[in-house]
């Protein structure tokens, strides 16, 4: 039995499309704890944002959800959506790639901080507008009481995402996810933003899981990794331990393409070829075998399972890195 | 061959002129405020900038689309701004560029072999079957079986497959440089990877310059001999790549180098609050003096008075700035050729 | 919180599977039942219309004997009966029908031809040219069309190419919008700035970019605009302004009709019908298309 704050256990999506089933994710299995900070790191299409959005309960209602997903004991998927509302935003919370589209243009932006709080407080119009201001200025949102205010318009990209985290932040949820929530934006106000989330964290106590396909951001940030392909996730482990010990040679595939400042001009960036898989149509064995520089004929044949090979580290492979070379 | 600069840009500028509601006048944005450098044959000239810096307007202007509102352009000895028409096309056949939106470049309603083709019948190039013929050559140039790929349209391909081809039109007209706006930002790592190693081998097989523009600093230093900063319309800082991250001169390129998350959770986490605060201003009300002042942690009174001017502190390395950094100002530990080492266990 | 949903479900590094059963796949979509029954049911109508009093004899629509008046539907010689006057009430369907549909089709074709013309150049000009084009439209929207098909029909007579005339006061400048505000939308691209770095003309660029792209929009509207067209004829037909007796259209049939209601209901009820169908299948026809091509 589990103490986490999240638990989730073979978590399953499929989309029925057409008449046929596709599936998006193949049994993943996670935890996210108050304080500590979780990547989920993977490329478009290996699932990751589909899993998270599986927990909220956000996806069309052509998705098969099988699995579980505990918050705090209770079981999240096939909860009504009024039960999931009760949720949202006093428990869980999640912050979007794209503030421009999710904030609405033609409100007020203090309104919707303040409709954020009202939907779970039972607080009135004037304690709920104080309290927006508190959350906009907690975000570090410079002169609140003035710009409560004013439209999205009329902040810039890295302004706006710190409206979606106040409002995300409303209610004080115990866990937040931030899917791809920096993608958009500049190096330098990427910085600030994870500096905020973090600190945020620390002084609530909050469990945080980071999703992107950005190595760097999930080794600088974060407490825990795990890399998806293709659906599943195949591999795990502390930051500290994965970034330095990697195994899976799809994470050091990653890894190695990902530019350093450190490299020399022109260095030639190491590469494979390929692209990733269609997970409707997922060959048999190892979905990352037809890429893999290591790939054996049992890779082709027969899917490894995700272990725990060595204490604290699961992966997925038959022949994984040794010190950072290949198998 | 002459010996000159491939591209010689000279102060630059570009407007918008922002309308208010019911079409009045409501203010100017300054996108590119005088930029000027050059950019020498066979080499990759980066520009570094970020939302607002007016890398995409800059490269759109160099290629005459809109024309900047003053300066020159002189492209193999020409000055594109003063030619129109016919002329102003003969002149820059030799000029390409490939975009952000691999998906948005190309015409979803064309076949690849048209879509590549269309320079070419736009030039008047040889006739049809010397045409498809080049089609070919420059599809398989860039990693795409003609046979395979000729008749597919945008949709039935994946995000790096357009970007190649948009790189084979790009190619198709045997260009001296391509502009490379953001062309890798869209992609996926591993994607990213692969067309950036694209690019290296055409500028080696086919004698290719680069203007390659991108937010991240890591990935122009990647490609680039020569990396130019920009901030909001201006430049701060022209140097050779490894110069600039060894040694950067102006606080903005040192806010980008400690902004960059690395990989190597030996580097430890980035301390950007001591290097940058506050917010980008506006284009359309640019800061006085030195833009970059408001957010400046060196700024003093000077730099909201004058403007710095571009001055050549080191070998082929100028800076515009009152207060430049010293030597060795890296925040990073000194570049080496290898990759940095992984240590075993925990 | 309303949440955006995901909007694909394979990657974009991802490359649909090609060719092999693509074609085949193609074929199938394009007989789906929600494309397929429309288009059968307006085919059936127009060529019935068009093509069964070639092959089959059919009594004039014109010209009917007295002797053979007010006739029921089955009767003898005359499967939907006649008309007051005599004449049969198939053929009189038939061959109004025609009228109604050559109206739609043409008042609809010179809508999308030059209509979208104007819009599309308007739009890739800018400038002046789209200002003057669009106060010409302007002016044409201004006409209140019914006053401007009295108009025509008191001063030329009515007549089907007066009907045509009047109508296409209409739809020019409709189909114009459409083409303006689809260009505009493309003029954003990225392929529209790639095709002029490349070099390629302003007018080649319209022909081969900007049509393939805006043509989708202008066809499913240009479906679902031909059946609000034949509905206006029918509406000018049936207040004298149209089609002018004894010539048949489904129009002033129903006009006719309405003064024998009680005695005879089927004289309205049977072109009514003809045109609910004819209106309907239009209607569900592009509906099925801008599902299938993603118009909005």
């Amino acid at each position: 039995m589990s103490t986490s704050l999240l638990d989730v256990r073979d978590l399953a999506v499929r989309f029925r499309q057409a008449g046929r089933d596709v599936p998006a994710v193949n049994g993943v299995s996670f935890t996210a704890e108050p304080g500590r900070t979780l990547a989920i790191v993977g490329e478009s299409g290996s699932g990751k944002t589909v899993s998270c959005r599986a927990v909220m309960g956000l996806l069309p209602p052509s998705a098969v959800v099988t699995g579980s997903a505990r918050f705090a004991g209770t079981e999240l998927l096939g909860l009504s959506e009024n039960d999931l509302r009760r949720h949202r935003g006093a428990d869980l919370a999640m912050v979007f790639q794209d503030p421009a589209r999710s904030l609405n243009p033609t409100m007020r932006v203090g309104t919707q901080v303040s409709e954020a709080i009202r939907s779970h407080l039972p607080l009135d119009r004037s304690a709920a507008r104080e309290r927006a201001i508190e959350l906009m200025a907690m975000v570090r949102i410079p002169l609140p009481r003035r710009r409560y205010a004013d439209y999205p318009h009329q902040f810039s990209g890295g302004m706006r995402q710190r409206l979606m985290i106040a409002i995300a932040l409303a209610c004080h949820p115990k866990l937040l996810i931030a899917d791809e929530a920096t993608t958009s934006l500049d190096v330098t106000t990427q910085a600030q933003i994870m500096d905020l989330l973090l600190d945020l964290q620390a002084q609530l106590g909050m469990a945080l899981i980071l999703i992107s396909h950005d190595l760097g951001l999930a080794a600088s940030y974060t407490d825990d990794v795990i890399v998806m392909y293709a659906g599943g996730i195949v591999e795990q482990a502390a930051t500290r331990r994965l970034f330095s010990a990697v195994r899976m040679p799809y994470t050091k595939a990653l890894l190695d393409a990902v530019p350093r400042l450190e490299r020399p001009p022109h260095s030639p960036l190491p590469v494979i070829g390929g692209r990733p898989p269609d997970t409707g149509a997922l060959p048999p064995g190892c979905p990352f075998a037809p890429r893999c520089p290591s790939a054996a004929d049992r890779c082709r044949q027969q899917a490894p399972p995700l272990l725990e090979h060595e204490p604290g580290h699961r992966w997925a492979c038959w022949f994984p890195c040794e010190n950072g070379d290949p198998g | 061959m002459n010996a000159g600069p491939l591209l010689e840009a000279r102060g630059i500028v570009q407007e918008f002129v922002v309308r208010d509601y019911g079409g009045v006048k409501g203010g100017v944005v300054h996108a590119v405020s005088g930029v000027s450098f050059d950019l020498w044959p066979g080499e990759t000239l980066g520009i570094v900038g970020e939302t607002g810096s007016g890398k995409s307007t800059l490269a759109r202007s160099l290629l005459q689309a809109p024309r900047p509102k003053s300066g020159s352009v002189i492209f193999q000895g020409t000055d594109l701004v003063t030619l129109r028409g016919r002329r102003l096309l003969d002149a820059r056949r030799h000029l390409q560029m490939v975009f952000q939106d691999p998906f948005g470049s190309l015409d979803p309603t064309w076949r690849v072999v048209d879509l590549v083709e269309e320079p070419l019948i736009a030039y008047r190039i040889g006739d049809r079957p010397a045409r498809r013929r080049r089609v070919s050559e420059v599809l398989e140039l860039v990693g795409l079986d003609p046979a395979a790929y000729a008749r597919r349209r945008p949709r039935e391909l994946s995000g790096g497959q357009c970007q190649r081809v948009a790189i084979a039109r790009a190619v198709a007209l045997s260009p001296a440089l391509i502009v490379c706006d953001e062309a890798v930002s869209s992609l996926d790592v591993l994607i990213q990877a692969q067309v950036l190693n694209l690019f290296e081998q055409l500028r080696g097989e086919l004698g290719l310059s680069y203007l390659f523009i991108a937010h991240d600093l890591a990935l122009v230093k990647q490609v680039s001999d020569r990396v130019a900063v920009m901030y909001l319309g201006k430049l701060c800082e022209v140097g050779p790549a490894e110069s600039l991250y060894t040694d950067p001169l102006h606080p903005y390129t040192l806010a980008l180098l400690e902004s960059i998350p690395s990989p190597d959770p030996a580097a430890g986490r980035s301390s950007a609050h001591t290097a940058i605060h506050g917010e980008p201003p506006s284009p359309v009300h640019p800061p006085s003096g030195c833009r970059f002042r408001t957010r400046c942690p060196r700024a003093q009174e000077r730099c909201a008075l004058e403007e710095p001017q571009m001055r050549t502190l080191a070998e082929g390395h100028s800076v515009a700035c009152h207060y430049p950094l010293p030597a060795g100002a890296s925040p990073r530990p000194a570049a080496s050729a290898a990759v940095p080492q992984r240590q075993p266990g925990a | 919180m309303a949440a955006p949903l995901p909007d694909t479900l394979l990657a974009p590094g991802v490359a649909v599977p090609a060719p092999a059963g693509a074609a085949a796949r193609r074929r199938r979509r394009a007989l789906a039942p929600d494309i397929l029954i429309p288009a059968a049911i307006l085919a059936l109508i127009a060529g019935g219309c068009f093509l069964w009093p070639l092959v089959y004899p059919v009594p004039a629509p014109v010209g009917g004997s007295i002797l053979s008046a007010g006739l029921p539907p089955f009767s003898p010689g005359h499967i939907l009966g006649t008309d007051p006057v005599g004449n049969d009430i198939l053929s009189r369907i038939l061959y109004g029908g025609r009228v109604s549909i050559e109206v739609g089709l043409a008042v609809t074709l010179i809508g999308l031809v030059i209509g979208g013309v104007m819009g599309s150049v308007a739009a890739y000009s800018g400038g002046i040219v789209d200002t003057v084009l669009m106060r010409v439209l302007d002016v044409l929207i201004a006409f209140p069309a019914l006053v401007l098909a009295v108009a025509i029909a008191e001063g030329l007579g009515p007549s089907e190419l007066h009907v045509i005339w009047a109508l296409s006061f209409f739809s020019v400048p409709a189909f114009a919008r459409i083409a303006r505000a689809g260009t505009l939308r493309l003029h954003g691209q990225t392929f529209m700035l790639a095709a002029r770095l490349s070099g390629t003309k302003a007018w080649r660029i319209l022909l081969r970019h900007v049509t393939p792209n805006v043509l989708p929009q202008l066809i499913t509207f240009g479906l679902l605009g031909m059946g609000v067209i034949i509905i206006l004829e029918g509406a000018l037909s049936f207040l004298g302004l149209g089609i002018p007796d004894p010539a048949p259209s489904w129009g002033n049939m129903i006009a006719l009709g309405q003064g024998t209601l009680s005695a005879q209901p089927v004289l309205v009820l049977i072109p009514s019908l003809f045109l609910l169908a004819t209106v309907l299948s239009l209607n569900l026809l592009g509906d099925a298309l801008r599902k299938r091509w993603g118009v909005r």
